[in-house]
């Protein structure tokens, strides 16, 4: 028992000693994406994007890291069929054309130990332009399900849609403004 | 269920009373208007943590029922429902985990309601509702905080239009929902999105 101590206490001091980029692959079931806009200025409108995949680079001792993030954006969800069908056309996200859309972020802002801020790009309808998404929460964890362990956290940025080209009734009261609120959990590989 | 829940002891069923007949007894003087709710804009999201690190979201609904707002008098009654076998959070093996029985415990008739007679208003402004939500046969006290809160006149539909953006939390456990604590959060953000047109 003791000698497994000092081999699982050695372990620790060589990793932290040593420690590197580890990769995390993204947990599909504890990430995702959800957009608000503000409805004639009266309530906010909610939807969410169901299939997403990604990965993650993270290096804690040098303070760096990559996201990787590609929305699958036919998977749009409102909870109103209507309107899925509405934003999947070509007055917003026209799906067809634009089955993807892909957050790469390349520069992680630390504050201490944990991630402060992603800065990165969002590809949209063919345009890329950049996003900076600010933590409002970040964790390290051991998972008891998975058996490793998991680092996440909840990110958020407002956008202006019409930057990307997607500008249907900005001029008629439709907010151009969306806030964008991103859970991610990544599982260390 | 009844969609009339017994009274919390601490809404207080004589104020209810008191607050129901000064109505009924406003009602002749000033004008309450009623609304029912736009299912196309009415849904209940939540928000838990997950083991401490990134928030869960799922949505409810379409929430149905009705509004009688009183803007002059500053009073007003909401009674509205859903289904909770509509939990949603975009994971259907999670969705099915919280119909379960530390969950939702919904079966397709399963029913959700919040019943208020305790509106604030700021001036003819709703502030917000305290009233009592049930659900698995039980109830608790959700006090909801306007984020924002309008009414506009809907030319489509030539009728004026009110909504807004509510917020409450609650302890999960104190209705019975035990699903995987201490991992997930107990405490659970509520946030309604409404809009309702006049009837």
């Amino acid at each position: 028992m003791k000698a497994l101590l000092t081999t699982i206490a050695l372990a620790t001091l060589a990793s932290a000693a040593f420690a590197e980029s580890a990769t995390y692959s993204v947990d599909p079931t504890h990430t995702g994406v959800t957009f608000e806009a503000v409805h004639f200025g009266t309530s906010t409108l909610r939807g969410r994007f169901d299939k997403k995949e990604g990965s993650v680079e993270f290096d804690r001792a040098a303070k760096t890291g990559k996201v990787d993030i590609t929305i699958d954006t036919t998977s749009i969800d409102t909870g109103v069929p209507a309107l899925d069908k509405h934003l999947s056309s070509p007055d917003f996200f026209n799906a067809a054309q634009n089955p993807t859309a892909h957050f790469v972020g390349d520069k992680f802002v630390f504050k201490g130990d944990k991630v402060s801020e992603v800065v990165g790009t969002l590809t949209l309808m063919g345009k890329t332009q950049p996003v900076t998404l600010k933590a409002s929460n970040f964790n390290c964890y051991n998972s008891p399900l998975f058996k490793r362990e998991v680092c996440g956290g909840d990110f958020e940025t407002t956008i202006q849609r019409s930057q990307w080209g997607m500008s249907y009734g900005v001029a008629n009261g439709l907010p151009d403004n969306i806030r964008l609120l991103v859970q991610v959990e990544a599982v260390k590989q | 269920m009844s969609p009339f829940p017994r009274c919390l002891a601490r809404s207080g069923c004589a104020a209810l009373a008191a607050s129901a007949m000064a109505l009924a007894c406003g009602s002749a003087a000033a004008q309450p208007a009623s609304y029912t709710l736009d299912p196309r804009h009415s849904f209940v999201y939540f928000e838990v943590l997950h083991f401490g690190t990134s928030t869960l979201r799922g949505r409810l609904g379409p929430t149905e029922g009705s509004v009688t707002i009183d803007r002059e008098q500053r009073r007003g009654e909401i009674g509205v429902s859903l289904h909770t076998d509509s939990v949603s959070t975009s994971v259907p093996q999670l969705d099915e985990i919280l119909r379960g029985p530390k969950g939702f415990n919904s079966d397709p008739s399963a029913v959700a309601w919040f019943i208020s007679r305790d509106l604030q208003f700021k001036g003819d402004q709703l502030q917000g509702a305290r009233g009592e939500l049930s659900l698995r046969g039980t109830s608790t006290l959700l006090e909801l905080t306007a984020v924002r809160f309008a009414c506009r006149q809907d030319d489509e539909r030539k009728r004026e239009i009110c909504g807004g953006d509510f917020v409450g939390e609650l302890r999960r456990s104190d209705l019975g929902m035990t699903l995987a604590l201490p991992f997930v959060a107990d405490r659970v953000k509520v946030i309604v999105q409404v809009e309702a047109i006049r009837n």
